[in-house]
């Protein structure tokens, strides 16, 4: 399963989101009311989720929020821990 | 039928199904304890008798175990898990010390795998009326007693994160909402134990965790030992059942939240006083 697809899937399953895959936009904010809407919870189960299911560990805080902007960002930075 | 703590085991030394969800372990944090455990062993006329967790495994093989987390007083603890030598363990924890809950922690998942469930059980109280309350009887008992559940909390939690499971039960007390005088340092320890469960819950109550409180009251062995038979008759006169609880009435309720049945339960503050309050 393509990154993208199986990000979606673990957020809605893991975050306990009520809404589909296709409801999430590659591009969509995760956090704020332009977004998703998630919140500093939801964060913290991303990282544990990333590292759990991709074996991506973030660096720091600073990393994080680098990284979980949205599914894009999120999808490029396993993709390319993968390819290394 | 004995107990152990909030968890009780039948004849056959079996734990209630509902645990068995939690494949491994349950850290008891015992450093201090003056509550259910050492009240089991020391009235060991009060098991349980009512309750019903006989069961057997026969088609689970996995089973729960249970550590003991014992800074001191471990001979009364190891006489415990000594009767059930195939579940029950001690493991050395300073509650108070981050770096020892780690190792503590690291020592459970080798020997049984992820941690289902922490109960917080240890505490201790140095009375003293404030105007005469040295800094240091302050600090020791909002350290064992408040500090140390932050520490035990924290130091479970990337697993229960992990598993998206787990239960905490911390042990609060009656004096966090009854606050008595000469209890300055215990009562906020224990309201502080309050806030903390609840502030937990909401920020785990999305990944599976639970987090709860038990507020006991008085309990039968666990009294100061200076208190005197007439001291200890004026007070049960006081109560409105006119007893003190059983250690087997308190380990019911933290069974109880400690198990899957509990599961839409969290953020809650239990107190068990006879109706004290």
């Amino acid at each position: 399963m393509p990154t993208r697809q199986r990000l979606k899937e673990l957020m809605i399953s893991e975050l306990m989101l009520d809404m589909a895959a296709d409801e999430i936009g590659d591009d969509t904010p995760l956090f704020g009311p332009a977004g998703i809407g998630l919140d500093s919870v939801d964060a913290l189960q991303l990282v544990v989720m990333i590292e759990k299911h991709f074996g991506f560990k973030m660096a720091d805080q600073d990393q994080a929020k680098r990284i979980l902007q949205s599914v894009n960002t999120i999808a490029e930075a396993v993709d390319q821990k993968a390819a290394a | 039928m004995r107990a152990l703590d909030g968890l009780a085991f039948d004849g056959q030394m079996e734990l209630h199904p509902a645990l068995n969800i939690f494949r491994a372990a349950i850290l008891v944090a015992l450093a201090h304890a003056k509550r259910v455990i050492q009240q089991t062993l020391a009235h060991p006329e009060l098991l349980p008798s009512s309750f019903s967790f006989c069961t057997n495994f026969s088609d689970e093989p996995e089973t729960c175990r249970v550590f003991l987390g014992v800074r001191e007083r471990r001979e009364r603890a190891q006489e415990l898990a000594g009767r059930f030598p195939e579940r029950a363990a001690l493991i050395t924890l300073e509650i108070t010390s981050p770096e020892a809950w780690k190792t503590a922690l690291a020592e459970i998942e080798a020997q049984a795998g992820p941690l289902g469930v922490l109960i917080n059980n240890a505490g201790f109280h140095e009375d003293a009326l404030l105007a005469n309350m040295a800094q240091d009887q302050w600090s020791r008992v909002l350290d064992a007693n408040l500090n140390a559940v932050f520490h035990g909390c924290q130091a479970v939690l990337p697993g229960m994160m992990r598993e998206r499971k787990g239960r905490i039960v911390n042990i609060s007390s009656l004096s966090a909402i009854s606050s008595p005088a000469g209890q300055t340092n215990y009562s906020a320890a224990k309201a502080g134990v309050i806030g903390l469960t609840q502030s937990l819950a909401k920020e785990s109550a999305r990944m599976g965790i639970t987090v709860n409180a038990v507020l006991p009251g008085y309990i039968e062995g666990g009294l100061p030992t200076d208190w005197t038979p007439e001291h200890l008759k004026a007070l049960k006169m006081q109560l409105p059942m006119r007893r003190f609880a059983k250690p087997a009435e308190i380990a019911a309720a933290v069974f109880f939240l400690a198990s899957p049945d509990a599961s839409y339960i969290t953020g809650s503050s239990l107190k068990i006083d006879g109706g004290i309050l």
